[in-house]
C-alpha cells in the first residue's frame, strides 16, 4: 500500500518533512516505527508498512500472553482450582486402584488388560475435567476483557488483532496445560500398573493437549461472539457436550433412521441340512437383514474427545489385533467399537458355526486410525473460532454488534 | 495529505457515524492545529465519544474523511494508531499489574524496545506523580490516579496526535492544573492535542481553538483569541452601586444588575455591589475602566462574567432553542 519514500515519486503525502531530515539520519528501522523516543523522528522517515488484522509476530504474541497470564496467575483463585484438580485427580486415580486391587495383589501375574484399564480411565478423567476447566479459561477472554474497558486501549496499539487473539489463546491454553501437567504424575502411576507403553503415555498426554488447545479456541471464539461473558461460557459449554455426550446421543437416537432390511448373502449351514449327520458343509445364500449402517454416522463417534484419546492408543502388542479377549481393557473396546462402526455392517456374513475364522466373507475392518478425522474435526471448529475471534477484533470496526461496547 | 505551512495534526471532512438509526456522528468538520491544543466541546450525547473513537482508529466513519498526523485512520489503521495516543472516557486498567508493569506492558505492545522503555516508563510515572505508587498494584489507585495512569498510558509512545476525552473528570484540583500545564507543553512540543471536556473553565485557560459540536454536527468553532474578542458580559465591582449606575447611564451604557443582587431594586442604594454590561474584549475594557476611573468611580473589578468558552457554548445554545 505505501511504497517507500526512496521511490522518489513525487506523492503528495510524503515528501515536505522528509527532504531535511533524511539525509543525515541513518534509516531507522522498519519495523518500529513508533519506537523511537523522539516526537520529530517518526514525522521525518517515510511511514513504513501498514499492518493489517492478521499481522503476526511473536513478540506481540508473547506480550499479550504475559499480560493475560500475569493478571491471571496473581489471583489466588489459580492456585485453589490447580489443588483442588490435584486432590481430584490423586482421588480418582488411587480410587481406580482401589477397585482393581484384588486382580492387582492376588493374581500371579497381572493381565496387561487391568493396567491398561486404569490408565485409560484415569486419562478419561483428565480429559473429562480439562473438558470442564478450559471453557473458563478463554470463553470470557475477549468480552470479559470489553466489559472491563481495558480492550479498546489494547486495539489501539501497535498491536495487531490476530496479535491479541493468538496471545490469548496462547495464554489460556498454557493455563490448561498447568492443569495437565498436574494430573501428570497419577497419570505416570497408571501407568505403573502396566500394560501401558511409555510411548503411549506421551502421545496421549500430547493429544489431551491439542485438545485442550481446540477446546480453548473455541471459548475465545465465543467470548467475542456474545457481549455477556456468562453467554460465551454457556455457549462453549454447549460445544463441548456437544462433541462428548450430546453426539453419543444423536448416534444412538439416529441409529432407526440409519437402519435398514438389506439382502445380504450369508455363509450358512443349509437350511435344509440335518444336525445328526456330521458336520454340514456351509453355503451361500441370500436373505433379507436388518442392519444398521453405522458407516453413515460413525463421524459422530470419531469427533468425540474420549473416542480420539481412546482411538489413538497405540493398541497392545498381545494377542492377534482384534483378538476380543486381549484387549478389553475401554480405550480398546472404544478403538475396536469406532472402527466397526465407520466399517459398517457390509453385505457379506460369515454365520458358519464351524468356521471361527471370516472364512470366505470378503468384509474387512478398516482398521486405518479414526482419530485424525476426529482431532481434525476439533482443530477446524478451533481455527474457525480463531478466524472469527479476529474479525471481531478487526480495527477499525464498521459495525458494532448490539450490546457491546467499543471502548 | 499534511496540507502546506502549517501541518494540521487532525482534519475531520464531514464525518459521519450512526449506530442502527441513532446518528451519533452526523457531519463533523474539524481541524486540529499541530502545536496547538483544541477543545471539543459540547453536551453530553453530541457525539464527542464517537467522534473520538473514529479518530483512534477504533471506529470507521460511514461517511467523510479523517486524517489523523496525515494519515487515514481507515486505510492505515496501524500507521495512525502508532501515532496517535488516546485517552478513553471511561477505561479499565489491569487491576493486578502494577503502575509500572502497566506502562511497561503498552511499551511492549507498541513496539518500544525494553531500553528506551524503562527511563521513559520511570519518566512517565513522575510525571504524572505516580512515582510511589509504581510498584502497588493498580487497584489500590484512586480514581483520579487510575486517571492519571491512563494518561500516562496514552503518552507512552509518544504520539504526535494526543486524543482526550474528558481527561479532568475525576481529578483533583492540583491534577488538574498539572494536566493543564502538561497538555501546555506537549504542545509546545509539536504535539496535536484534542481535548474533550465539559469543564468549560479549564479549557478556557488551556485551548488555542475550540469546536463546539452538537447532535453529532459541527455548530462553530473558533479561535480562543476570537471567543476572548467576541461581545459579551463583564462584570464591574464597585464600592457604591448608586454612583455607577448614575454614571453609566450619564456615560449610555447600558447596564444591568448582576445576578444574584437582590430582585425588584429600581433603585440602586449608595452600597458595594457589582453590574454586568456587554464589552467586546480586553481593550474595549480597559477603555470604560479609564472612564471610569477617570470619572472618580470606586471601582474595584473589572472582569469576564463567565468565561468566553462559557459564553460561546450558552450563546449556541440560545440560538437552537
Amino acid at each position: 500500500m505505501n511504497t517507500s519514500a526512496a521511490d522518489g515519486t513525487p506523492v503528495a503525502a510524503t515528501p515536505a518533512p522528509e527532504s531535511p531530515a533524511a539525509p543525515p539520519s541513518p534509516p531507522p528501522p522498519p519495523e518500529s516505527p513508533a519506537a523511537t523516543p523522539s516526537p520529530e523522528a517518526p514525522a521525518a522517515p517515510g511511514p513504513g508498512r501498514n499492518r493489517g488484522a492478521w499481522a503476526l509476530s511473536w513478540h506481540g504474541i508473547r506480550t499479550v500472553a504475559v499480560l493475560e497470564l500475569r493478571q491471571r496467575v496473581r489471583s489466588t483463585k489459580w492456585i485453589v482450582a490447580l489443588v483442588a484438580w490435584f486432590i481430584l485427580v490423586g482421588a480418582i486415580t488411587g480410587l481406580t486402584f482401589a477397585a482393581f486391587r484384588s486382580d492387582l495383589t492376588t493374581g500371579i501375574q497381572t493381565e496387561p488388560w487391568i493396567g491398561r484399564t486404569i490408565f485409560g480411565l484415569v486419562v478419561f478423567f483428565v480429559l473429562f475435567l480439562g473438558l470442564l476447566v478450559s471453557p473458563t479459561l478463554s470463553a470470557t477472554s475477549i468480552n470479559g476483557d470489553r466489559a472491563a474497558g481495558t480492550l479498546a486501549t489494547l486495539q489501539v496499539t501497535a498491536l495487531s488483532a490476530a496479535e491479541i487473539v493468538f496471545g490469548k489463546l496462547l495464554a489460556s491454553w498454557i493455563a490448561a496445560l498447568a492443569f495437565l501437567a498436574v494430573s501428570v504424575p497419577f497419570v505416570l502411576i497408571a501407568m505403573s500398573a502396566g500394560g501401558t507403553s511409555a510411548v503411549a503415555v506421551l502421545s496421549t498426554l500430547a493429544l489431551l493437549a491439542i485438545i485442550l488447545a481446540a477446546v480453548c479456541a473455541i471459548g475465545l471464539g465465543f467470548s467475542a461472539l456474545t457481549a455477556r461473558t456468562s453467554a460465551s461460557a454457556v455457549l462453549t459449554y454447549i460445544v463441548v457436550a456437544s462433541l462428548s455426550v450430546l453426539s453419543l446421543i444423536f448416534f444412538g437416537l439416529t441409529v432407526p433412521a440409519i437402519s435398514a432390511t438389506d439382502q445380504v448373502r450369508v455363509y450358512d449351514v443349509p437350511m435344509d441340512s440335518v444336525w445328526d449327520q456330521g458336520n454340514p458343509q456351509c453355503t451361500w445364500r441370500v436373505q433379507a437383514m436388518k442392519q444398521v449402517h453405522t458407516e453413515r454416522t460413525w463421524w459422530l463417534l470419531a469427533i468425540n474427545p474420549f473416542v480420539v484419546v481412546a482411538d489413538a492408543m497405540p493398541e497392545a502388542g498381545l494377542g492377534t489385533p482384534g483378538d476380543f479377549v486381549t484387549n478389553e481393557d475401554p480405550m480398546s473396546l472404544i478403538r475396536r467399537g469406532v472402527r466397526e462402526a465407520r466399517t459398517g455392517p457390509g453385505y457379506e456374513h460369515n454365520l458358519c458355526l464351524s468356521n471361527t475364522s471370516s472364512g470366505p466373507v470378503q468384509r474387512a475392518l478398516d482398521r486405518s486410525p479414526v482419530w485424525p478425522w476426529g482431532l481434525g474435526a476439533n482443530l477446524l471448529l478451533g481455527a474457525i473460532a480463531v478466524w472469527f475471534a479476529v474479525r471481531r477484533l478487526r480495527i477499525p470496526q464498521l459495525t458494532v454488534s448490539r450490546g457491546t461496547r467499543v471502548a | 495529505m499534511t496540507g502546506g505551512g502549517v501541518a494540521a495534526g487532525i482534519v475531520a471532512t464531514d464525518v459521519h457515524r450512526h449506530f442502527g438509526t441513532v446518528r451519533a456522528v452526523n457531519g463533523v468538520n474539524l481541524t486540529a492545529r499541530k502545536g496547538a491544543v483544541t477543545a471539543l466541546i459540547g453536551p453530553n450525547g453530541s457525539g464527542k465519544t464517537t467522534l473520538l473513537l473514529v479518530l483512534a482508529g477504533l471506529l470507521t466513519p460511514h461517511a467523510g474523511t479523517v486524517r489523523v498526523a496525515g494519515l487515514d485512520p481507515v486505510a492505515q489503521n496501524s500507521l495512525a494508531r502508532t501515532r496517535t495516543g488516546w485517552m478513553p472516557d471511561v477505561f479499565g486498567t489491569w487491576d493486578s499489574l502494577t503502575a509500572r508493569e502497566v506502562l511497561t506492558t503498552v511499551a511492549d505492545a507498541y513496539r518500544i524496545p525494553r531500553a528506551v522503555a524503562r527511563p521513559r516508563v520511570a519518566g512517565l510515572l513522575d510525571l504524572v506523580h505516580l512515582g510511589e505508587y509504581a510498584n502497588r498494584p493498580a487497584h489500590v489507585l484512586s480514581r483520579g490516579q487510575k486517571q492519571r495512569l491512563g494518561l500516562a498510558r496514552a503518552l507512552v509512545h509518544d504520539p504526535e496526535v494526543l486524543l482526550l476525552d474528558e481527561p479532568a473528570s475525576g481529578l483533583d484540583p492540583r491534577s488538574r492544573v498539572d494536566l493543564r500545564h502538561l497538555l501546555r507543553d506537549l504542545a509546545a512540543d509539536g504535539v496535536t492535542v484534542l481535548v474533550s471536556s465539559h469543564v468549560l473553565s479549564e479549557l478556557d485557560e488551556m485551548a488555542d481553538d475550540a469546536v463546539f459540536i452538537s447532535r453529532g454536527q459541527t455548530v462553530a468553532s473558533e479561535s480562543m483569541a476570537a471567543a476572548a474578542s467576541s461581545l459579551r458580559p463583564w462584570r464591574i465591582g464597585t464600592l457604591s452601586l448608586s454612583a455607577l449606575t448614575s454614571w453609566l447611564t450619564d456615560a449610555d451604557v447600558a447596564w444591568r444588575p448582576a445576578t444574584g443582587h437582590g430582585p425588584g431594586l429600581d433603585m440602586p442604594h449608595d452600597e458595594p455591589g457589582s453590574v454586568l454590561v456587554d464589552l467586546a474584549g480586553a481593550k474595549q475594557a480597559s477603555e470604560l475602566l479609564a472612564r471610569m476611573v477617570g470619572a472618580g468611580q470606586p471601582v474595584s473589578s473589572l472582569a469576564p462574567a463567565a468565561g468566553a468558552l462559557e459564553h460561546t457554548y450558552l450563546a449556541l445554545e440560545e440560538e437552537r432553542r
